[in-house]
């Protein structure tokens, strides 16, 4: 089709990425919803949002990503962007290892201001880089299995895992859905009715049961 | 000027001035000299301006199409037209997605390939080892401006001729002061001393009105009035091939590969051009060469006999391709000297084993059984002059043009009508949900309709419709007319739909909403509003639209917590 109409979906995943400055985020999201590596990348001031549409299990979802700023002075202000998370993309420089060193701070962030069911992935970035790698794939895989995180090595600049990372995320999410352990306070429509109790969901869907229009912009 | 100040409102979108080059590039890509170098061989001497980009292969591409493919010892002037792919795609900006928009489908800018406008000129050089200069004036474009860009070449390259490249760096400032091609406007363009005055075809106008520019309350006595940007002198070209016209329409309408043969490149493309216009107002969706080499980029992919022929036309002049298509399943065979008057005595020829130089009688040579009759009418009524050859060549073409015109669009009209039954209900389209599709096209369904509305109402012409549309149904042909007719009604369905979030009731929308979709809706309307700003969708929205928009953004972020507020008012 000429335009690139938005199409229907059923669900919305609220998506964090976080992490040290010039790991990489934006140019995660931005391979993730264009396809192109982004070479000269302007620091993220507060958040910027991209949107995807993709297909878990045959259900259209809209994935709205929250691109954080890195910098340590946004810190206290990103902190209210994570409410609401379904997933959280924790992205570290595998060249850097001051950026692995600080994920714990990051972790305890994402684990203090999301709710239990967040599922959290890490991705160590720039795995192009490896002859300048910083941090070995097992000991932040260990670091991962420590802490109950899915983990891949990637590359915005290749594309390399990227849209695994994304993907595996929801595939993640949408399971917990389906065996109950994230509370959809699973009404009727599926629609969440109180705007208070999205603090502890994560997935609404919009749309109506399958209908005869199911299309939502 | 006469002109209303609506016709400048897409001219320059922000800045009052466009940067230097830039109407020039809307025009034309560049202009090359090419000459033939006795010991390189073609060479590009000279570009214009010098900065326009163009790649190897383009270039390579360039020199060799911009001359006679055979040695001729004609001296004198020849003038033709190329297409070639281009490397690089036009990227459409704001003001010409507006201009592509209202261009009629067989006239939008060209976004793969280029057109290349070839004045050759041979004579005698006392200087020259061989004795004689061979020289070309060549101007690329996007553009399928065909008769048009014959007028210009000619002024150009004469002009360069005279006076060397001089003459070339003059033309094209006149040609970056010129007004940009918008459709539906009549332009006064200067060049070299002259004005040209032209009016570009818009989508809008009447099918089959006449599209010359009306002459403005005081014309300049210098304007030279250009009737038409695209018609060719089509009778001259099909003249030889007259009783055959209906069977070369359904060649060209059903996408079956045809390759033209001539002595020389002008009328190889000339009739390239001639075969694609009989089916306007469609697209001819394949790709088609009015000149093409041995040389050509494309020359190994387009003549393997491992594979079939693809749906193509090629105009050809070099007597090695009767032998190298000599699997083409049509051939039609054009020439200037063919006996002018004699066409009722042609005869199809089945046989295609005879076919080995182009000493070839003209003809068309095929083995299609064609779906639809002939038109007896049409072909008595271009050779009954009384005085035979007394009639005008303009009122010949005029009359070919409209006849075909009329027939194709009998033929489009049910396929307009079909179209219209797969839209979307009014009461199926919500604000808040993006616009419903199109139900896909039925063939089946489609076929059924013809019964009660089929080309039979609108057409004289006899023959099997059913099965004429089964083959263009296979053709690129349909794919083209279908995905821009889907487009422009999905267009128009997202227009609806802007307007009516524009118009809805926001609070109760948003009533009871999760903070994830407020946000959603948030990047929507945002979405909305700067599709709209940069003129990225082709939707046009009006500005009460705009405003009520803006007004459900500010409400709906007002909502939000304070601490989403601040972002989200930036982003």
């Amino acid at each position: 089709m000429a335009t690139a109409g938005p199409y229907n979906y059923s669900y919305i995943f609220k998506y964090i990425i976080i992490g040290d400055m010039g790991v990489g985020k934006s140019c995660l999201l931005h391979q993730f919803t264009e396809k192109k590596f982004m070479s000269d990348c302007p620091h993220t001031i507060g958040v910027e949002f991209g949107t995807r549409i993709i297909e878990v299990a045959g259900q259209k979802i809209k994935l709205q990503i929250w691109d954080t700023a890195g910098q340590e002075r946004f810190r206290a202000v990103t902190r209210s962007y994570y409410r609401g998370a379904a997933g959280a993309l924790m992205a570290y420089d595998i060249t850097r290892r001051s950026t692995y060193n600080h994920l714990s701070s990051w972790l305890t962030d994402a684990r203090n201001l999301t709710n239990p069911n967040t599922v959290i992935v890490l991705i160590g970035n720039k795995c192009d880089l490896d002859s300048q790698r910083d941090v070995t794939y097992e000991e932040a895989k260990q670091f991962a299995d420590e802490n109950g995180l899915l983990y891949l090595e990637a590359s915005a600049k290749t594309g390399e895992n990227v849209e695994e990372a994304f993907l595996d995320t929801a595939k993640k999410i949408y399971q917990n859905i389906q065996d109950g352990s994230l509370d959809l306070n699973a009404a009727e429509s599926g629609v969440q009715h109180k705007p208070t109790n999205s603090r502890g969901t994560t997935t609404i869907t919009t749309d109506q049961p399958v209908n005869e229009s199911k299309c939502a912009c | 000027m006469a002109t209303s100040t609506s016709e400048y409102q897409h001219d320059e979108p922000s800045s009052p001035a466009l940067a230097p080059w830039e109407r020039f590039s809307r025009w034309l890509h560049c202009v090359c000299i090419v000459v033939f170098d006795l010991e390189l061989g073609q060479a590009i001497e000279d570009v214009y301006p010098a900065e326009a980009e163009l790649s190897t292969s383009e270039k390579r591409n360039i020199c060799y199409l911009s001359f006679p493919d055979s040695n001729s010892a004609a001296m004198g002037d020849t003038q033709f037209h190329f297409r070639i792919r281009s490397d690089r795609r036009l990227e459409l900006d704001s003001s010409e997605v507006l201009v592509d928009r209202d261009s009629p489908a067989v006239l939008k800018p060209d976004i793969a390939h280029y057109y290349g406008f070839v004045y050759f000129r041979q004579e005698k050089d006392s200087t020259s080892k061989r004795g004689y200069m061979q020289k070309s004036v060549v101007l690329l474009s996007r553009l399928p401006y065909v008769k048009f860009f014959s007028v210009i070449s000619k002024t150009v390259a004469e002009g360069y001729f005279e006076h060397g490249m001089v003459s070339i760096e003059s033309s094209c400032h006149d040609i970056d002061q010129w007004r940009l091609p918008i459709p539906g406007r009549t332009l006064q363009l200067p060049i070299s001393g002259k004005v040209l005055q032209i009016r570009i075809p818009s989508k809008k106008d009447k099918p089959g009105a006449v599209s010359s520019p009306e002459v403005y309350g005081q014309a300049i006595p210098a304007v030279t009035i250009v009737s038409s940007v695209q018609d060719v002198d089509s009778f001259s070209c099909l003249q030889p091939v007259l009783p055959h016209l209906n069977v070369l329409w359904e060649l060209v309408l059903v996408g079956e590969p045809i390759v033209v043969m001539a002595s020389t490149p002008d009328i190889c493309a000339t009739t390239v051009q001639a075969l694609i216009n009989m089916i306007k107002p469609l697209k001819y969706a394949s790709d088609f060469r009015p000149y093409f080499t041995i040389h050509d980029n494309e020359f190994k992919e387009y003549t393997t006999k491992t594979q079939a022929p693809p749906s193509i036309i090629l105009g050809v002049t070099n007597p090695y391709f009767a032998k190298t298509l000599q699997h083409w399943p049509h051939v039609l065979v054009v020439d200037s000297c063919s006996n002018p008057g004699l066409s009722s005595t042609i005869k199809r020829t089945k046989n295609l084993k005879g076919l080995t130089t182009l000493d070839t009688t003209p003809g068309l040579y095929t083995k299609y059984l064609p779906t639809m009759k002939e038109d007896k009418f049409i072909i008595r009524r271009l050779l009954k002059q009384v005085p035979p050859g007394t009639r005008p060549q303009e009122a010949q073409n005029a009359m070919l043009t409209r006849h075909f015109l009329e027939q194709t669009q009998s033929f489009i009209i049910p396929l307009e009508r079909y179209i219209t039954t797969l839209m979307p209900l009014q009461k199926n389209i919500s604000p808040w949900k993006s616009a419903p599709n199109l139900k896909p096209f039925d063939v089946e369904e489609f076929i059924r309709s013809l019964n009660k509305a089929g080309p039979q109402l609108t057409s004289d012409i006899k023959g099997n419709w059913q099965t004429l549309y089964r083959k263009f149904f296979k053709s690129p042909n349909f794919d083209g007319w279908l995905r821009s007719r889907q487009a422009e009604i999905l267009e128009a369905l997202q227009l609806r739909q802007i307007e009516m979030m524009g118009a809805a009731d926001i609070t109760a929308y948003i009533k009871g909403k999760a903070e994830v979709e407020i946000v959603d809706l948030i990047l929507r309307l945002k979405d909305k509003l700067v599709n709209i700003k940069c003129n990225n969708s082709n939707v046009s929205i009006s500005e009460v639209t705009r405003h009520r928009l803006t007004e459900h953004l500010i409400f709906v972020v007002s909502i939000l917590p304070p601490d989403l507020q601040g972002i989200l008012k930036n982003i």
